[in-house]
């Protein structure tokens, strides 16, 4: 007698809920899932990394939660051969806006851009080590920067904008390299991230993001297409975006690889309203694409920085150029990037030596 | 037959081969050769011009029979794409001495060079193959001798350090000497005089900070030894000599600071050498020295733009009324907050306030400088400026004239100085032909000669500027940079005199030693000339301590004056011209007894007034210090009394200087 009033009771429920999800597909539209970020743009920046709830898990896996989305620039900053993990996230309903192929996307308020810095490899154990994770908050007010420092545990990042240095060994494909890494204070974050002295992000252009990502999710595809399935970006029509090349892809034109490498380890100084603005050139992908002198070619330098050089660039003459000269450089006055890194780029000094090489131009 | 032939085969060897070592040059005269090809096995070591040695040189020599200005040169037509280089010598293989030479001063990569010959004497002329090797022409030109303005001798020196910029005494004996730093490593080159030097290596601890950006030196310990400051990108280290100078220790501070120009100097005139730095990316810094061997780090009131720009500091006493005030060379991008772009002037008041008066002065300009020169290029007695533009962009090199008012007139426009077309950060000023008068050292390794009325004529000196001291002791400036040679100042038949300030560290009252921020001024037949006894002039280097001037043909100096820190003069009739004056603060001074010479100071304690009995002031000077050497401004002099009502209560030294007399006595305030 129980058992069939059971089987009843279970078939009514049953029933109930055939109903109930059949009413449910006709008439509820799918209500998405909210980021968990913890969100309060009043609060930031919060003390620990842990307090926004940008990844889930430990934090060391770096494991982003829903909303939080990973992106990495076509080429790249080059900072002592540290590694990034690059993210970006927006609260809910915002968006950011296309402004041009060559310029910072409009960013709204809430937008935080994460770069974290590790090191694979790092002696005596040749373990992972994270060093820090930066974040740009976009308040009402404009970006601010918010530094978070690592603990050995690698189990939590703490907030310190007062600037400090680690000392890392480690293995770079194979060869021992030894850095007095810089983690920046707030001055030297806003020497590179400004534009007319206000606060900016610097690699979040359509030039450097319109390449494909390999997601978890849905495998490869191109990063801006992502922003805007995330409803991070508006709809554009981003297949004209003229668009820098990944530096180390040897298939690509050199000129190209060398301008897409200035792009993004120089531009930010050598721009118009950029730190170094009173020195003639200008690094940008756009700045360079139609001009000998904004890349620095047959420049005289303002600057005698050793006898032997020329000019900024001297076409067919690498080592007459100070371009080649200040990459290959680690004394601090004279080393381009000026701050940033503390040794040198070798493969990309080798690449910029090479387009040196094959250009033409006679200067007067 | 066969003879001819061999005498013919001999004798074209003989041609091909003669000019491939120092030892067979082919001897030549004025006109055109030709090279074939630079592959003579005896290279070039001794570099005169350019960077680097070669594996490779055509040698050649060439002994004028009159004196001549000669000009060699592959500046050439048939040359067209070469890159050429030569080095001119005299003297003997093995033990050349640097003459002349050039790498790329003709257009290309061509070179050209003119110097003086004379006649008898033996040119060596090394063509060499340091950047390649192919043939090309060169033609010697034989022009009318002509006087050079100034000559330099490039002469090496073993300065193994990586960082060669500094000129000054290290070892007490008032002689420069030549130092070079290591992170482990101060290297220092003891001046034996007659530029021989004893090379002495001090290990030290590893320096966290390195002098990248500048150096300073000074004895902030007063201990008879001169310490270094070493300005880095992330911060400052000092070096402080033990008290014997065998030794130094090593201090890194622990604020982070992107240093530009750094500074000894007494900030807040305490008779305690204190320590500034100039911040590229935020508001200036320095450590104040409370004389006790504490240094306490500050940061604001001198020079506090959030984004920083600031460059070069340059303490000097503008207005003439004995506090050091402080001028800002600064530079920044575009669309900086106009703090960090304008230069500023900021004035002291005395009492160690400093305002900001850069508009009112008439120098608040946007020019991009890294570093300006502060001097009196008119001899009028008050100091002007050379702004130094290290960029062209936002305005030019400018010369600010004193107009004794606390304004200056820029007076740029037809000085020579407005058709100065060389771009760079490192100006100083120093008189290198001893003519009397200012000349400045700034870009495209040109000396702007001062032609005595306020223009200039720029003379190419073949090398940049770099740290300028005495090396040889033949009261000529010479010059050491970072090619790590130094720069023999040959000199003329000018007189000079220099001056070694020692200030009284044993007295309260007294300045501190190396006698920083002293008003020194000769006067002589030409006109009165002032120097300040300044520590880090221009960017990056530290020039020496010793005062210089150069007298022309004058052979007499009426009278020298040092006015000091502390307020006291002292004055000397006729010193002795061509040699060096060592002064010890209050060296010309007696010191006398108020009360044996019927003077009497009262009421004491006072709320306001002191009188003096017996005496009018108007032609003395007084002084009031703190019992711990903090000079007080807050006073003011009258007739016979002085007004100290602003003071603040307490017991003060109070000196009175009247003549050669100095009287000194406490004071109370209530």
């Amino acid at each position: 007698m129980i058992k069939k009033n059971y089987l009843s009771s279970l078939f009514v429920i049953l029933s109930f809920m055939i109903i109930s999800c059949s009413e449910n597909e006709v008439s509820e539209s799918y209500i998405p899932a909210v980021s968990p970020v913890n969100y309060n743009l009043d609060a930031f920046p919060y003390n620990q990394l842990s307090d926004y709830n940008f990844f889930e898990g430990n934090l060391e896996n770096q494991s982003p939660v829903l909303g939080v989305i990973p992106y990495k620039p076509i080429s790249t900053l080059f900072t002592d051969y540290a590694k990034k993990k690059r993210f970006i996230w927006m609260p809910n309903n915002t968006s950011a806006n296309f402004i041009s192929d060559h310029e910072i996307l409009d960013f709204p308020v809430g937008t935080i851009i994460i770069k974290t810095f590790y090191y694979n490899n790092v002696l005596p154990s040749n373990t992972t080590k994270i060093i820090e994770t930066r974040l740009l908050i976009k308040k009402v007010s404009g970006w601010i920067f918010s530094d978070y420092v690592w603990n050995n545990e690698q189990t939590e990042a703490v907030l310190d904008n007062s600037g400090s240095n680690v000392n890392i060994d480690f293995l770079e494909q194979g060869i021992q390299k030894s850095t007095n890494y810089r983690i920046p204070s707030q001055s030297e974050c806003l020497t590179c991230h400004k534009k007319s002295n206000i606060a900016i992000p610097i690699g979040v252009k359509p030039q450097n993001l319109n390449s494909n990502y390999t997601y978890n999710s849905e495998g490869s595809l191109n990063q801006l297409q992502k922003l805007i399935n995330e409803g991070y970006l508006n709809n554009v029509d981003y297949t004209n975006v003229n668009s820098v090349v990944d530096w180390k892809d040897l298939s690509q034109p050199l000129q190209l690889r060398a301008r897409s490498y200035l792009d993004i380890n120089c531009a930010h100084c050598h721009s118009d309203n950029s730190h170094c603005s009173y020195r003639p050139i200008r690094l940008s992908f756009n700045d360079t694409e139609n001009s000998d002198d904004n890349i620095g070619i047959c420049v005289v330098p303002d600057e005698d920085v050793n006898s032997v050089l020329t000019h900024v660039v001297s076409p067919g003459r690498p080592e007459r150029s100070v371009l080649s000269y200040r990459m290959n450089s680690t004394e601090e006055s004279v080393k381009m990037p000026l701050i940033g890194r503390n040794l040198v780029d070798e493969q990309a000094v080798s690449l910029i030596n090479e387009w040196i090489d094959e250009l033409t131009q006679v200067c007067d | 037959m066969r003879k001819i032939t061999l005498l013919i085969v001999l004798l074209f060897n003989i041609i091909i081969y003669a000019q491939d070592t120092c030892s067979n040059p082919l001897a030549i005269t004025a006109g055109l050769q030709t090279i074939s090809s630079i592959d003579g096995a005896e290279g070039v070591t001794l570099v005169c011009a350019g960077a680097g040695n070669a594996t490779n040189a055509e040698w050649y020599i060439y002994t004028p029979t009159d004196d001549y200005t000669v000009t060699v040169t592959t500046d050439l037509v048939a040359n067209n794409g070469r890159d050429t280089r030569f080095q001119v010598y005299t003297g003997t293989c093995g033990s050349f001495v640097c003459h002349s030479g050039d790498d790329d001063s003709g257009s290309g990569f061509l070179s050209v060079a003119t110097f003086n010959v004379v006649s008898g004497i033996t040119y060596y002329i090394a063509f060499d193959n340091v950047w390649e090797s192919n043939g090309f022409d060169f033609e010697l030109i034989e022009a009318p001798y002509v006087a050079p303005l100034l000559s330099f001798v490039t002469t090496p020196i073993a300065a193994s350090g990586n960082y060669r910029n500094c000129i000054v005494d290290m070892n007490g004996d008032y002689l420069d000497d030549v130092v070079s730093i290591s992170a482990t490593n101060i290297n220092i080159n003891f001046q034996q005089g007659t530029g021989v030097f004893d090379v002495q290596d001090f290990t030290t601890t590893n320096a966290d900070y390195l002098p990248s950006w500048s150096i300073a030196a000074g004895d902030i310990d007063d201990n008879g030894f001169n310490d270094l400051m070493y300005g880095s990108g992330s911060g400052v280290t000092f070096m402080k000599a033990n008290s014997d100078g065998s030794g130094y220790i090593e201090t890194s501070m622990p604020e982070y600071v992107f240093s530009q120009r750094t500074n000894f100097v007494d900030i807040n005139n305490d008779g305690n050498l204190d320590a500034f730095v100039c911040h590229d990316v935020g508001p200036n810094q320095f450590y104040i020295n409370d004389g006790l061997g504490n240094l306490t780090h500050n940061q604001g009131g001198l020079g506090d733009s959030p984004s920083g720009g600031n460059y070069a500091s340059l303490w000097t006493d503008y207005d003439n009324d004995g506090d050091l005030d402080l001028f800002i060379s600064k530079c920044n991008g575009g669309g900086a907050e106009a703090s960090a772009r304008f230069n500023q002037l900021h004035q002291n008041d005395g009492l160690g306030n400093y305002s900001d008066v850069s508009v009112a002065s008439g120098l608040y300009d946007p020019v991009q400088t890294w570093s300006s020169a502060w001097g009196d290029y008119d001899n009028d007695g008050w100091m002007d400026v050379f702004v130094g533009a290290s960029s062209f962009v936002d305005g030019a090199h400018k010369l600010m004239h004193n107009n004794q008012d606390g304004t200056f007139t820029d007076i740029t426009t037809g000085s020579g100085i407005d058709t100065f077309t060389d771009t760079g950060i490192e100006h100083i000023t120093h008189d290198f032909n001893n003519d009397g008068f200012l000349d400045v050292f700034t870009a495209g390794n040109k000396i702007l000669i001062n032609n005595q009325d306020l223009t200039f004529t720029a003379t190419d000196v073949g090398f940049s500027v770099g740290a300028v001291g005495d090396l040889n002791n033949d009261g000529f400036l010479d010059v050491f940079n970072s090619n790590g040679n130094w720069y023999r100042n040959e000199g003329n038949n000018n007189n000079w005199i220099k001056i070694n300030t020692v200030g009284d560290v044993n007295n309260p009252t007294g300045s501190n030693l190396n006698g920083i921020g002293a008003r020194i001024e000769i006067q002589s037949a030409l006109g009165t000339q002032i120097r300040e006894v300044r520590s880090g002039e221009g960017f990056r280097h530290m020039s020496s301590l010793t005062t210089h001037f150069g007298l022309g043909l004058d052979n007499t100096i009426t009278q020298l004056t040092i006015t000091w820190p502390s307020g006291i003069v002292d004055v000397f009739t006729n010193p002795t011209i061509n040699s060096t004056l060592t002064v010890v603060e209050g060296a010309s001074l007696s010191l006398e007894d108020f009360s044996k010479d019927d003077l009497v100071l009262y009421p004491i304690p006072s709320k306001d007034y002191i009188f003096f009995k017996n005496f009018k002031l108007n032609t003395s000077k007084v002084i009031i210090h703190s019992l711990t050497g903090q000079r007080m401004f807050n006073f003011k002099t009258e007739e016979n009394k002085i007004n100290i009502s602003n003071l603040q209560s307490g017991i003060y030294l109070l000196t009175l200087q009247s003549g050669t007399k100095l009287y000194q006595q406490k004071i109370i305030k209530k």
